[in-house]
């Protein structure tokens, strides 16, 4: 006996269905896939038995009451939201009119002496067709089964079931919609204003690290250069703001042209890949460099005006500069923090945030576009003469007067008074 | 029992994507009743879809898990003319989401009945796709990819003369093995920007002429030793060796090449690019 036949056997014993011996007469190919599937249903049948409600006909429903429309199921999606739609709740008081058709709740079996003219939906049940129907056929939640001299002279669609062909002849097509492989996620719950603030908070504090460190790492490794692109952010606002707005105008055609040029020299071909990384790179590197040359231009300022006004700053350097200018940055962004769970005024202060960062990054990536990176410091008004930039220090930082009298003796800071200038 | 491993092996696909959001599994078949001619178009937009022969009994099936956010199932058989529309059509739910690529990855299998003369008319989207029409009864071929990579084979010969296969390619990687056997009397490649490779070994019973267009790219003919062939070519700023090739007025030919036996005709416009030839025992 050959090991399909063995199969079938064991199949008929366990009591599978009677549709098994329809596969006598297919291929031995076909008939072990048949009977592997068969025997899983009915397995499957056995051990978790479907609760179905009881059998019974859906009124029709009065007026313009649910109505489902069977008469195309090409798109099955469609059909299940329209059904669900008209009958969110399957119970003995539906009502619901199928055109040209009929409903039922539960199982539901058309005998093999019966004739069934019009569509069929069955509603929490399975469909077992031993007759005839003359229409198509719709199940929900349950699977159908069309027996050998069973007939469907039109399509078949199973949603959230299956549909066995057990020997009957089905005219149209047959279709199962299964359930989604996962349920989607629930509905995220509402939070709290606090744990809202708790988040926002907690993302904030990530993102001012992360651009600290990153920012610290550039003053010890490319100072000058930062130093260059924040002195061209100060002296050159406007111009940066303008430069930036054009570079980011610009970047996608930029990259375009790259991707063009590359592929039309065909040996380029091969650094394309490269290319765009490393334009990624650049443009990442222009973006964060420029802000946080923007932080350390806006510190620098804020810390130079403290001591024009005589406050001792313990280490006026490029870290302090950075740190005190992304605190002052940060400030809109932990208002938003703060009170961005307040309906209106939290998202004006995140679109105010959002956008005062939006301009200050293009003014640094401007910056660095116009500074090449900090290597060229033409606008960076460092082609004053020193003794230009002595009578600014001079000027910023008063000698004579009221505010010179405050100032403490003894705590000058460094570099201001007229004779450091002149060494 | 290639159905078999091609059924195991969609019933796996909803494990592997357990992570999805909401992938949904749809299968969609019909009973063979003795049709003779079945035009089918399918569009599948992303994801990896295959094609391969089928049962016997049925005139084609399709095995689905889809993307429920973004895409749709679609199923729609014409008996009066004949053709079936299969594949998954774009619904809303448009925007940015961040997830693995193999989070979202729609796997489409689909098969062809053996008995049934077939025209094809595949359109992929950014999906990869594994096509396999050796056995089956083709008599035209028209597949059109866009960003994708798509294998088409003929692993055994064409049971019809087929008119013609076109392939049209956007920015893809195409490869079609087995040509010959594909009996398809006229070939034809649109090549856009990116790699092609059209292996034209097999059973040839009849002169094939291919015409061949690629604009930015490489293309890779695999030509089988013995067969009598002939490349006329139009290029651009693209290189070609035409190894085991002898000039004959604007054509390259094999050696003893005789017009009148059945051979291979091919055609070349390329704009910019290299054409690499392989022969093949």
């Amino acid at each position: 006996m050959r090991p399909h036949s063995l199969l079938l056997a064991a199949a008929l014993l366990a009591g599978a269905p009677a549709a098994v011996r329809a596969d006598l007469g297919r291929g031995p190919e076909e008939r072990i896939g048949h009977v592997v599937e068969v025997v899983r249903d009915f397995v499957v049948q056995q051990l978790s038995p479907a609760q179905h409600p009881a059998p019974q006909a859906i009124p029709d429903a009065p007026g313009i009451g649910p109505s489902v429309d069977l008469s195309d199921l090409s798109r099955p999606a469609e059909t299940e939201r329209a059904i669900r739609e008209a009958a969110p709740h399957p119970g003995p008081n539906l009502r619901l009119t199928v055109p040209n058709g009929h409903a039922r709740l539960g199982d539901f079996t058309i005998g093999s002496a019966e004739t069934v003219t019009g569509h069929l939906l069955v509603l929490e049940g399975n469909a077992n067709v031993y007759g005839r129907l003359l229409g198509n056929l719709v199940s929900v939640d349950g699977n159908v089964v069309v027996h050998p001299g069973g007939v469907v002279s039109g399509d078949i669609l199973a949603l959230r079931g299956t549909v066995r062909d057990g020997g009957g002849e089905i005219g149209g097509e047959v279709r199962t919609l299964s359930a989604a492989a996962v349920p989607p996620a629930p509905a995220q719950a509402e939070l709290s204003a606090l744990a809202r603030t708790g988040l926002n908070a907690a993302g904030i504090m990530g993102v001012f690290l992360t651009l600290l460190t990153l920012g610290a790492g550039l003053v010890l490794f490319a100072r000058p250069n930062l130093e260059v692109v924040s002195d061209t952010v100060s002296h050159s606002f406007g111009r940066s703001f303008v430069t930036g707005l054009l570079g980011q105008i610009l970047l996608l055609p930029t990259f375009g042209m790259l991707v063009v040029g590359l592929v039309l020299s065909v040996a380029g071909i091969l650094l394309l890949p490269f290319a765009v990384v490393v334009y990624g790179l650049f443009v990442i590197v222009g973006v964060v460099g420029g802000y946080l040359a923007v932080a350390h231009a806006v510190g620098e300022t804020f810390v130079r005006r403290r001591m024009a006004r005589g406050v001792v700053v313990g280490s006026p350097n490029s870290y302090r500069y950075l740190l005190t200018g992304l605190l002052g940055l940060f400030a809109l962004w932990a208002a938003w923090a703060l009170f961005g769970w307040v309906p209106i005024a939290g998202d004006l202060v995140r679109g105010a945030a959002v956008l005062v960062t939006w301009l200050l990054a293009t003014a640094g990536f401007g910056a660095a576009l116009l500074s090449r990176a900090g290597v060229r410091a033409s606008f960076a008004g460092r082609l004053v003469p020193p003794e230009a930039l002595t009578d600014e220090y001079l000027w910023a930082t008063p000698q004579f007067g009221v505010p010179a009298a405050r100032r403490p003796d003894g705590h000058t800071p460094r570099g201001t008074r007229r004779d450091d200038a002149s060494r | 029992m290639r159905s078999i491993i091609l059924a195991g092996a969609l019933a796996a696909a909803p494990l592997a994507h357990a992570a999805a959001q909401s992938m949904r599994p749809f299968t969609t078949f019909r009973q063979l009743h003795g049709e003779s001619r079945l035009s089918a178009k399918l569009d599948f937009a992303a994801g990896e879809l295959r094609i391969v022969s089928g049962r016997s009994d049925e005139l084609y099936r399709m095995t689905l898990a889809y993307d429920a956010d973004r895409f749709a199932p679609l199923s729609r058989y014409d008996a009066a003319a004949g053709a079936v529309h299969l594949g998954v059509e774009t619904v809303g739910g448009a925007g940015l989401r961040v997830v693995s690529g193999e989070q979202i990855k729609q796997l489409a299998a689909v098969e062809l009945s053996p008995r049934t003369d077939l025209t094809l008319d595949l359109t992929l989207g950014a999906a990869e796709g594994n096509i396999e029409l050796g056995g089956l009864r083709v008599s035209r071929l028209a597949l059109q990819t866009g960003a994708s990579r798509t294998a088409v084979h003929f692993s055994r010969p064409n049971g019809v003369r087929c008119s013609s296969a076109a392939f049209g390619a956007g920015a893809a990687e195409l490869v079609v093995t087995g040509l010959a056997n594909s009996r398809c009397d006229r070939v034809s490649l649109e090549g856009g920007v990116g790699r092609a490779t059209l292996d034209f070994t097999g059973e040839l019973t009849a002169t094939q002429q291919a015409d061949i267009t690629m604009a930015i790219g490489e293309l890779a003919l695999r030509l089988p030793r013995g067969v009598p062939v002939r490349i006329r070519t139009d290029r651009l700023l693209s290189s070609f060796k035409p190894s085991g090739l002898e000039r004959q007025g604007d054509a390259w030919i094999t050696p003893g090449f005789n017009p009148a036996a059945r051979h291979l005709d091919v055609t070349l416009r390329t704009a910019v690019g290299g054409i690499t030839l392989e022969w093949v025992p």
